[in-house]
């Protein structure tokens, strides 16, 4: 009876608390999920994804970069910098920062806090997620920003910014979140690490932290003081720490969580059917590939010379494994079309500079065999297995774990490749031991993504000197891709420079240093009631502050 | 030997096991593949960066050296900072127990509380058609993995019936609550992962108590006592429950262990910040002084809740201490 009457006192306070949760549902709120929490809200250290898109949110930037799909590139428009000027030849830009951008504990953003914002990203002690980054501008040998001669500050809104003359400049050299110089110059340098800071900020962008509950969720509120501030902004923004994804989905369906990354293609049709949920993708920003030692690493680790591997180092051989593999099945069968088949490491999104008449290597196996014939192997003793000299041709592919899209290419891949005469066993391993093999060249041929950075970078993994490219994980050698990787860096004219881009794309392309599987789409799920999204390859949580509510 | 010999005996060598635990996940994390600096390794990062920060982590010295500064530290109660948070290590910890601990109390006690009155509900209708359903239930509920049986409990109580939150240890608007809305939405957020937890636990102490209970009213003093005109009750409180309890207690030390060494599993599905979580995070990641101080702390409540078990063993029969003890 006791127990009774105890287990009905527990149902109605439990009841009673659902009731109470009603009247918090009118705020303004939306959830974003993410997948691991971020470690630091502090943007000189913000190194993880989600750490890029809160301080973004958190920091201003001096200019506000925008995507423009038509035109596959990056456009400026006013932020902290209210207007600005290049002299006749770019090296040098005047910039006039608006006098209402402030901290969120009353001071001014002013000039002297966008140079030591540099000052200190580009500190060697700091460690800042920026360091090496200001090679376009005046600098020390050890990488730090020369102060005096790039910066001449005019007065507190007014600078001016002075580069190498040399040197190729972008709009991305300017694209760092600007720090309180007040608050920092009280911390020891070697010191900001560890710093309360990077757990309670001083900001000055549309949002501030109003309260981060450890490894649960992180809760952003609307800055009234900041300029872009205005009524109709969503006043809270959660990011929720969800790390199952089958909890995500089921949050999202039942409108607990509001938004979510990465949603698998095979859960994209159902979610696509739900009433209060709608479907994006970012498109053209990270690709898959298999990856083939181009060079004998275990030689190349002892000596630090290249010598060709036994079995990808000879460029018929991996034009051969291409055609014999069927990235079209993989597409549509595990993908289901949310991508498209990769040619080249650069994407579609750059407009310009995307060579459209790549048609890359279809799948033909009796093409693949061909050229296997003609590198030489050949299955003498009738095994199944092709040979040259006594080495049979049979490899491992690895795969991180916990991957299914990986899995299930690598089993595609190791079915293709058998009906050519190659065997391949597939070895899964722990994102970090693979990365350990792959740096120190331990690995014959893996399965990876590269995430393409924006602006565009070819040289981190594909120029041939490996000890100036630890990215260059095939150790790809091309004394012409090299001249071109090296022409880039100099200034051109839009169409000379696209026409070095299309013509690195044709030798990549030619000489298959790796396998271009396909771009994969990063698929996005977010509840109908939230308005005014921008999705594009910059990526699909920002400008939140743009973002609205259905009323 | 006297009690307090034993007693210092158990603690110095407990005081050996961690010492040996840390050593060894010292030597295995950093013999194993793998480098906390790996992030650092991007296109858009300088590549001096990662050795900046390797120099910084002390992880250019030699291993030997490394052993040393870590062992020096230890004994001062300096675990090290973490790699990833980038405060203190025990401050990370801290942040991180309050959540295993309650869940790991609570669990225990719900295990325990489930089981003996579930086994004394079946041992009463011996035999019957609603025991032997429990008998066989008890089996299919102890081996169902812990995520098939969270998922369930999500399905059926958050999403279908949404009567519990199906994620997180307290909603975003809890500051705005009252005392007693605090408390209530704690609890409804525990309520699922309790269960998770507790079920197949409950289900393994349940076939221990029923058969300790059976065993024990089997044996021949009990009917002596009984011809003696005992009460059931007394004898079952005072007789049958004490000698059925031993193995029980041993199992519950071992669970209480594990249940405070962090679940995984639970933690994942309901998004809860625990220890477990925290542990294979700070793996994956190779944040070395981090992953020590977690195994620390595990095989710390492993060490003190088998010794607490035990005292308890002997609180109930002191004939056993000596054997316990040493």
């Amino acid at each position: 009876m006791r127990l009774k009457f105890h287990f009905i006192l527990l149902l109605l306070l439990l009841i009673s608390a659902s009731c109470e949760k009603e009247q918090f549902k009118d705020t303004s709120r939306v959830v974003i999920a993410i997948q691991s929490e971020p470690e630091t809200l502090n943007p000189i250290y913000a190194f993880g994804l989600n750490e890029g898109v809160i301080t973004d949110h958190l920091f201003l930037y001096l200019l506000d970069l925008k995507w423009n799909e038509n035109k596959g590139d990056v456009e400026a428009f006013p932020m902290l910098a209210e207007k600005w000027q290049w002299n006749s030849d770019s090296t040098s830009i005047d910039i006039y920062l608006r006098n209402d951008a402030k901290w969120s504990d009353g001071k001014t953003v002013s000039a002297y806090d966008v140079v030591y914002s540099f000052d200190i990203y580009s500190d060697q002690q700091v460690q800042s997620r920026f360091y090496g980054m200001f090679k376009n501008f005046y600098h020390f040998e050890n990488g730090e920003v020369d102060l005096e001669k790039t910066f001449a500050v005019k007065d507190s809104f007014h600078l001016i910014i002075n580069f190498l003359p040399d040197k190729v400049i972008s709009l991305f050299d300017l694209a760092f979140p600007v720090i309180p110089k007040h608050i920092y110059e009280n911390i020891n340098r070697s010191e900001i690490q560890t710093a309360e800071i990077n757990f309670n900020p001083i900001i000055n962008g549309a949002y501030k932290l109003k309260k981060w509950e450890r490894n649960q969720f992180i809760i952003l509120e609307a800055n009234r003081e900041c300029f872009l501030y205005d009524d109709e902004m969503i006043k809270e923004i959660i990011f929720k720490v969800t790390p199952d994804y089958n909890s995500a989905l089921t949050q999202l369906k039942k409108g607990e969580i509001d938004f979510t990354e990465d949603i698998r293609p095979s859960d994209a049709k159902q979610l696509s059917n739900q009433k209060n949920l709608k479907l994006a993708s970012v498109k053209g920003r990270q690709y898959d590939y298999v990856g083939w030692n181009n060079i004998d690493g275990k030689y190349f680790s002892e000596t630090k010379k290249v010598k060709p591997h036994k079995f990808f180092g000879d460029k018929k051989v991996r034009q051969a494994l291409s055609y014999a593999i069927n990235r079209k099945e993989i597409l549509s069968q595990y993908l289901l079309n949310y991508g498209s088949l990769c040619n080249s490491p650069i994407s579609e999104i750059f407009v310009n500079e995307f060579d459209s008449s790549l048609t890359g290597f279809e799948y033909n196996p009796d093409k693949a065999k061909v050229l296997l014939r003609e590198a030489g192997w050949a299955d003498k003793n009738r095994n199944g297995i092709l040979e040259k000299g006594n080495t049979e041709f049979l490899f491992t592919l690895h795969i991180p774990s916990g991957n299914p899209l990986r899995e299930y290419a690598a089993t595609v891949i190791k079915n293709n490749l058998k009906q050519v005469g190659i065997e391949v066993k597939v070895e899964k391993l722990e994102f970090g031991v693979l990365m350990d093999g792959l740096l120190n060249r331990k690995l014959d041929a893996w399965i990876l993504a590269w995430f393409i950075p924006l602006p565009n970078e070819l040289k981190s993994y594909w120029y041939s000197d490996l000890t100036q490219t630890q990215l260059n994980f095939a150790g790809y050698q091309s004394a012409e891709a090299d001249k071109i990787i090296l022409e880039l860096e100099k200034k051109h004219s839009k169409e000379d420079y696209i026409k070095l881009m299309k013509k690195f794309q044709q030798i990549i392309s030619e000489d298959q240093p790796v396998t271009f599987l396909y771009w994969f789409d990063n698929i996005v799920s977010y509840n109908k009631r939230i308005k005014n999204i921008t999705i594009n390859p910059f990526g699909a949580i920002q400008r939140i502050w743009e973002w609205r509510l259905e009323n | 030997m006297t009690k307090e010999y034993l007693i210092l005996k158990r603690l110095l060598s407990s005081l050996l096991i961690l010492f040996l635990v840390i050593t060894l996940v010292f030597v295995l994390i950093r013999i194993s593949p793998g480098d906390p600096t790996q992030k650092y390794i991007s296109p858009k990062l300088s590549s001096q960066l990662a050795e900046e920060v390797r120099k910084s982590y002390g992880l250019d010295e030699p291993i030997t050296i490394q052993y040393l500064n870590f062992i020096k530290n230890i004994f001062t109660g300096d675990f090290g900072i973490s790699y990833e948070y980038r405060i203190p290590v025990l401050k990370v910890i801290l942040e991180f127990l309050p959540v295993t601990l309650m869940l790991a109390f609570l669990s225990i006690t719900m295990q325990l509380l489930l089981g003996y009155f579930t086994a004394l509900f079946s041992v009463r209708r011996k035999n019957s058609l609603i025991d032997r359903l429990i008998r066989k239930s008890s089996v299919i509920l102890y081996v169902t993995p812990g995520f098939v049986l969270g998922l369930i409990l999500v399905f059926i109580f958050a999403v279908q019936f949404e009567i519990f939150p199906s994620s997180g240890f307290k909603s975003f608007y809890y500051d705005e609550l009252t005392f007693i809305g605090r408390i209530k939405d704690i609890a409804a957020h525990l309520i699922l992962p309790l269960l998770t937890l507790s079920i197949p636990g409950a289900a393994l102490f349940y076939n221990y108590f029923r058969d300790g209970i059976e065993d024990v009213m089997n044996k021949d003093f009990v009917l002596y006592l009984k011809a003696n005109g005992f009460s059931d009750k007394i004898i079952f409180r005072k007789h049958i429950l004490p000698n059925s309890l031993k193995p029980i207690l041993s199992v519950a030390g071992i669970e209480l262990g594990f249940l405070l060494s962090g679940t995984l599993v639970t933690e994942v599905i309901f998004s809860l910040p625990g220890m477990g979580r925290l542990m294979m995070s700070s793996i994956l990641s190779r944040d070395f002084p981090l992953v020590i101080a977690c195994a620390f702390i595990s095989a710390l409540f492993i060490i003190i809740s088998n010794f607490v078990f035990d005292l308890i063993k002997v609180k109930i029969d002191r004939r056993i201490w000596k054997e316990i003890l040493s």
